[in-house]
């Protein structure tokens, strides 16, 4: 078994031909069936719905919003669900990690002074803070390779998604400008060890 | 006495098995929630879902695994189709809703080719040593075989998942879907190690199998038999608990004796060869019937799903309805088991519950000797007042979905209008005194009050007929005999090293 060879499954696995396994099998099956019917539409998320709060979003749904490019329209409903269901957004949460080229949900190294050093798998990320009216700096530095084209941070309900240039000498280099919302939310979210961290 | 019983009763029905411990059938709240998503994110028909429910189960054969191979295959053709780049592309393929139709993923695929991969009219081909072929009917549910991997207990194992499709992508051909193939097969049997528990139900059908010694047909007293074989070596399984098996067991017999499967002298043994004497296709077929094969609306939903609003019934009968009609169609076609079950499955359900808690009510040996089981005839003539009750409420249907437009009908049919018009006005119950809001809820509740109340008829004469062969006064005080003896053997020992298990 450890060795996956090319071969179609196998047709002597003796459970197969156990009648007593097969109707186990079928007993199953049919119960799963008799259950879903009596299942009432919703609850198969797992969570209680009241009904007036608006449906949990589907996988793809979450999946899209988990693999959209930084600055893409987003779906509204599904934004409105990362906000107030932490069952929605573990599970985006999760997306996120699948796909992620490195990510870390709570930083690893505590901020020491002025600089603020954090690990996401094989990359260092760094808070260069302000100087002489330049804006505060983050570099990535690391990696294994697989480029990253994009940094989402997140804690709680609050998550902030931002393109990534293109590597200079293999350090991604993104200013932080105060000016800009979304940039100054990155790097308060980076700036809080609890904030969980993905690069994409 | 009697609203505790009811309160046991109901309790024990919402946790959909009598003794009130486990699952019904083999698997977890988790397994059946991981199914309903997949089956309502995707607007799944009845028999797509069934056909999910089996490859979770395992109930595909020749082979459980080879649902995860064709998977694997589709996916690799797919990624040559695509271009995909990575397992994220892949991902994207699986979720995307608009490719859950066979027609749409037609429409999208049909008549390309890359690579080793080609679809044509049929469906989907990946050449190579062996090729794969795969219709586009199979690949939708292909598809929603992929999301339930993907998202079961809740994405735990997504980012593995998703690794597995990243190498398929790198190289997509028949040696990578090979392997996919095998990583998504264990995995979906780790994930049956940990959702469901078959063995217990597996040693029961085994005992079944043992005391039927190859005959399909079986009656009352095999059920009977099987329990009690089982209460004296040890187990503890609810009475209803093995007549449920044996619903499972007859369903089953039908077709795969048509099969040649169970004729034979040693059923389906080590020896027989699967490939020669069943063909593959037909079994499938033959399998697919039986998890979808149920009426499209079980009774115990009808009666767990019936509408609110006026009052048609009760709670308490609803739960004698659901009582009696849960083992169908054995409240048709075997009644005793039916009443056994009722009346005495309810006795064992009450002792599971009072060793589970440690306490509470009459004690063990009390409840073991069956004082307060339900005789037959009372069981008998409740089953008939709600028969009689179902009737005079269908009618009551008729006549305010005929109010007003009765004129043209024959004089026999507007006299039974006039008579449910007349019941109508005696029924003393919630909401009968608001004719607006009775149509909508009668409206609603119409097509469960159809079948129920069929139902209810047929068992009403089942139990007339049974009583003619078998007279219920005697069938009972045997039974209570039979019963007492074994449940106070059982649970006896059990009381005095509780807590006991039961399965």
């Amino acid at each position: 078994m450890s060795d996956p060879g090319r071969d179609e499954p196998d047709r002597d696995d003796p459970a197969s031909r156990d009648p007593a396994r097969l109707l186990a099998e079928l007993h199953a099956a049919r119960g799963l069936m008799r259950d879903a019917a009596g299942r009432a539409p919703g609850d198969a998320a797992g969570g209680v719905q009241l009904g007036e709060e608006p449906a949990r979003p589907g996988l793809a749904a979450l999946w899209a919003h988990a693999t959209r490019a930084p600055g893409a329209p987003v779906d509204l409903a599904v934004v409105r669900a990362l906000r107030g269901d932490p069952a929605a957004q573990r599970r985006y949460r999760a997306l996120l990690a699948g796909q992620a080229v490195a990510h870390a949900p709570f930083a690893v190294a505590a901020s020491d002074g002025g600089l603020a050093a954090r690990r996401v798998g094989a990359y260092v990320l760094e808070l260069v803070p302000a100087e002489d009216g330049s804006p505060p700096l983050l570099v990535i530095r690391g990696g294994s390779g697989r480029a990253i084209a994009a940094i989402e941070a997140s804690l709680g309900d609050a998550a902030v998604r931002l393109a990534l240039p293109a590597p200079v000498e293999g350090a991604y280099l993104l200013a932080l400008d105060p000016a800009l919302p979304e940039a100054d939310r990155l790097g308060r979210l980076l700036a809080d060890p609890a904030a969980a961290v993905f690069l994409l | 006495m009697a609203a505790r019983g009811l309160t046991m009763r109901r309790a024990a029905m919402r946790r959909g098995d009598e003794t009130g411990r486990g699952t019904i059938g083999g698997y977890d709240e988790r397994c059946a929630a991981d199914l309903a998503t997949v089956g309502e994110g995707r607007a799944l028909s009845r028999e797509d879902r069934a056909w999910l429910a089996r490859v979770v189960t395992g109930a595909v054969r020749p082979n459980r695994d080879k649902p995860l191979w064709d998977l694997a295959h589709a996916l690799a053709a797919l990624a040559l189709l695509t271009g995909a780049r990575d397992g994220r592309d892949l991902v994207t393929l699986v979720l995307d809703p608009g490719l859950a139709r066979p027609g749409a993923i037609e429409a999208r695929f049909g008549a390309s080719a890359a690579g080793a991969a080609a679809a044509d009219a049929r469906g989907l081909v990946l050449g190579g040593a062996r090729g794969w072929r795969g219709g586009w009917g199979g690949l939708a549910r292909l598809l929603a075989l992929g999301e339930f991997l993907l998202a079961a207990e809740d994405l735990a194992h997504f980012a593995a998942l998703a690794d597995w499709l990243d190498e398929l992508a790198r190289a997509p051909d028949a040696d990578a879907a090979a392997v996919l193939a095998k990583r998504l097969a264990r995995r979906l049997a780790a994930y049956r190690g940990a959702h469901m528990p078959l063995a217990a139900h597996e040693r029961r059908f085994r005992a079944i199998l043992a005391h039927l010694a190859g005959r399909t047909a079986f009656d009352d007293d095999d059920v009977l038999a099987v329990w009690q074989a089982e209460m004296r070596a040890g187990e503890r399984p609810g009475f209803r608990t093995v007549a449920e098996h044996f619903v499972t067991f007859e369903a089953a017999a039908a077709v795969l004796r048509d099969l040649g499967g169970l004729n034979a002298a040693a059923p389906l043994d080590a020896a027989a060869d699967w490939d020669g004497r069943l063909d593959a296709d037909r079994l499938d077929a033959a399998l697919a019937d039986l998890a979808a094969d149920d009426p499209p609306a079980p009774l115990a939903d009808l009666l767990a799903g019936f509408p609110e609003g006026p009052k048609i019934l009760t709670g308490a009968e609803r739960d004698d309805l659901a009582d009696l009609l849960r083992l169908d169609p054995f409240h048709r076609t075997r009644p005793l088991t039916a009443l056994r079950a009722a009346s005495f499955g309810r006795v064992q359900s009450g002792i599971a519950n009072r060793l589970r808690r440690g306490g509470g009510g009459a004690g063990v040996a009390e409840r073991a000797a069956c004082a307060e089981a339900e005789s037959y005839a009372a069981l008998a003539a409740r089953a008939r007042d709600l028969a009689g009750h179902l009737g005079r409420m269908l009618r009551i249907a008729a006549a305010l979905r005929l109010a007003g437009g009765a004129a043209d009908l024959p004089a026999a049919a507007r006299a039974a209008l006039a008579a449910a018009e007349a019941d109508l006005r005696r029924v003393r119950r919630a909401g009968f005194d608001d004719r607006a809001r009775l149509e909508a809820g009668f409206a609603a509740a119409q097509d469960a009050l159809l079948r129920l109340s069929a139902e209810a008829d047929r068992l009403d004469r089942a139990l007339a007929a049974l009583d003619r062969q078998r007279p219920l006064d005697a069938a009972f005080a045997a039974d209570r005999a039979a019963f007492a003896a074994v449940l106070t053997a059982a649970y006896a020992a059990d009381a005095a090293a509780s807590p006991a298990v039961v399965s």
